[in-house]
């Protein structure tokens, strides 16, 4: 559950303050939520605000949840340490103990496929390889809620098939918060659905219904 | 997942960003553990052999005491202060991918750095004390424990400006240039290279102004037997840790959702 109250969000601009949410309360239940909204309209802020690695400008947003950083993030890798380390210090972050550390890194290995590429500094890696990393390594973390953006396209075409099964196997124990404007990929991950549209919130229980929404915002 | 305790989590998180900050110099290349240690050893070496060579050539040469030693203890602190307030200065910019894991709060970033810092200069000391020891310099301090307890306020004194330096260089770019400018001045004005005692009278009721000075006079006082502190404003010092120690403080706790948010 993700409660919002009186949330306020903006951001300074030169032609002054760009309204994201504008004093929304609403309560989220339990489950798969897809967000949808138009470019630019701050999914992906308002996504980063329900897991708390963002805030408003006013209001609050409490949860009793736990939320992981948003998945498949290649963003805090040092390019010079290995892929191995980089695993390590997000395990030393969440205060895992040495076995537990080793377990994750095993995990990952598996699941990422780097070869020998996993011991080499993360800067010899293609995009693709960095992606296949943090995916893994997200994998293999437990939270109540997981935060995907539209990263569910990393890697060739077996490992983009590896991924969904994986993240589907994942969401069996938790749920999502997932920015998309892939419809399918929405219909097929989530049961609601939230829709972000000129500084309001519309939540929709049923995923098909915020998709039938926001069509209509798109015709108009 | 269970959620764990903050002081559990701080602990955690400064653990892993001290290793990450270790490992990230580390591996810069082949002989990246050499360079680790060696560079601010040499640089900090090169710097006190100077400032010897200086003095022991030039017409003044009558001191009392040992300069290279002088050198040594005054100027690893000022080091460590300077590279504190030059780590905190970018610590924000540079970890701001890491704010993407909740855990991570931005002034973990800035302690991250600290305890490198701490680290790498004790390493340091024991090198320099190594060295002098070999080379038959009497390296015993005149109280080990003033030494060492100046060391550590110059360590709280640095950790508040480089707060205050680190959240106003968030807002505005031009302090981070202004302190990296500035630092390179201080070194000459903070008694590092003479002791106050030999500077005319009316100079050094202006360097006094300068808290760095009384660091510097309380550390050469207390390890060197020839010198005291006798110039030395224990409460002027006081000051200048806990007025900035608690602005930055407020600041801080005001700001951080909005350093996190940039």
């Amino acid at each position: 559950m993700i409660e919002l109250k009186n949330v306020t969000k903006y951001f300074r601009t030169n032609q002054g303050k760009r309204y994201i949410l504008q004093n929304v309360s609403l309560t989220l239940p339990d489950g798969n939520i897809g967000i949808l909204g138009r470019n630019g309209t701050g999914k992906s802020t308002l996504m980063r605000m329900l897991g708390r690695i963002d805030f408003p400008n006013e209001g609050k947003i409490t949860s009793p949840n736990s939320f992981s950083w948003p998945l498949g993030l290649g963003g805090g890798f040092v390019g010079n340490m290995t892929g191995k380390a980089n695993v390590k210090f997000v395990c030393g972050l969440y205060g895992k103990s040495y076995e537990e550390t080793k377990e994750i890194i095993t995990l990952v290995q598996d699941f990422a496929e780097l070869g020998n590429y996993f011991e080499m500094p993360i800067k010899t890696y293609s995009s693709g390889m960095k992606g296949r990393l943090s995916f893994g390594l997200s994998l293999s973390f437990d939270f109540d809620y997981m935060l995907i953006d539209e990263t569910l396209s990393v890697g060739d075409a077996r490992f983009k098939v590896k991924a969904k099964e994986a993240l589907l196997k994942k969401i069996e124990n938790c749920h999502i918060l997932l920015v998309s404007h892939d419809m399918n990929t929405l219909r097929e991950l989530c049961q609601s659905g939230l829709l972000v549209h000129e500084g309001e919130l519309e939540y929709y229980e049923n995923i098909d219904d915020a998709i039938e929404r926001y069509k209509e915002i798109n015709k108009s | 997942m269970v959620l764990r305790k903050s002081s559990k989590i701080f602990l955690s998180v400064i653990k892993a960003l001290f290793l990450r900050e270790l490992n990230t110099r580390i591996s810069i290349g082949k002989s990246g553990l050499f360079w680790t240690f060696f560079e601010p050893f040499f640089q900090i070496f090169i710097f006190i052999s100077i400032r010897v060579a200086i003095v022991s050539n030039g017409s003044n040469s009558v001191t009392t005491f040992d300069y290279a030693i002088f050198m040594a203890s005054g100027f690893i602190a000022f080091n460590m202060f300077k590279n504190i307030l030059s780590g905190a200065t970018g610590a924000f910019a540079a970890n701001k991918a890491l704010f993407n894991y909740k855990q991570v709060k931005p002034i973990d970033t800035i302690f991250g750095r600290l305890l490198l810092e701490v680290f790498l200069s004790s390493i340091i000391v024991l090198l320099f004390l190594f060295i002098g020891f070999l080379f038959g310099y009497n390296v015993e301090p005149q109280n080990i424990v003033m030494v060492f307890f100046a060391y550590v306020w110059i360590l709280v004194f640095s950790f508040s400006i480089g707060l205050i330096v680190a959240i106003g260089n968030i807002f505005f770019v031009s302090i981070g240039k202004f302190v990296g400018m500035f630092s390179f001045a201080l070194l000459i004005f903070s008694a590092v290279f003479f002791p106050i005692n030999n500077i005319p009278p009316a100079v050094q009721e202006i360097l006094l102004y300068n808290p760095l000075v009384h660091f510097m006079e309380m550390i050469h006082g207390y390890y060197i037997y020839e010198l005291d502190d006798r110039f030395v404003d224990y409460q002027y010092m006081l000051y200048w840790t806990i007025t900035p120690l608690f602005i930055g403080t407020w600041l801080y706790i005001k700001l951080e959702k909005r350093i996190i948010s940039q």
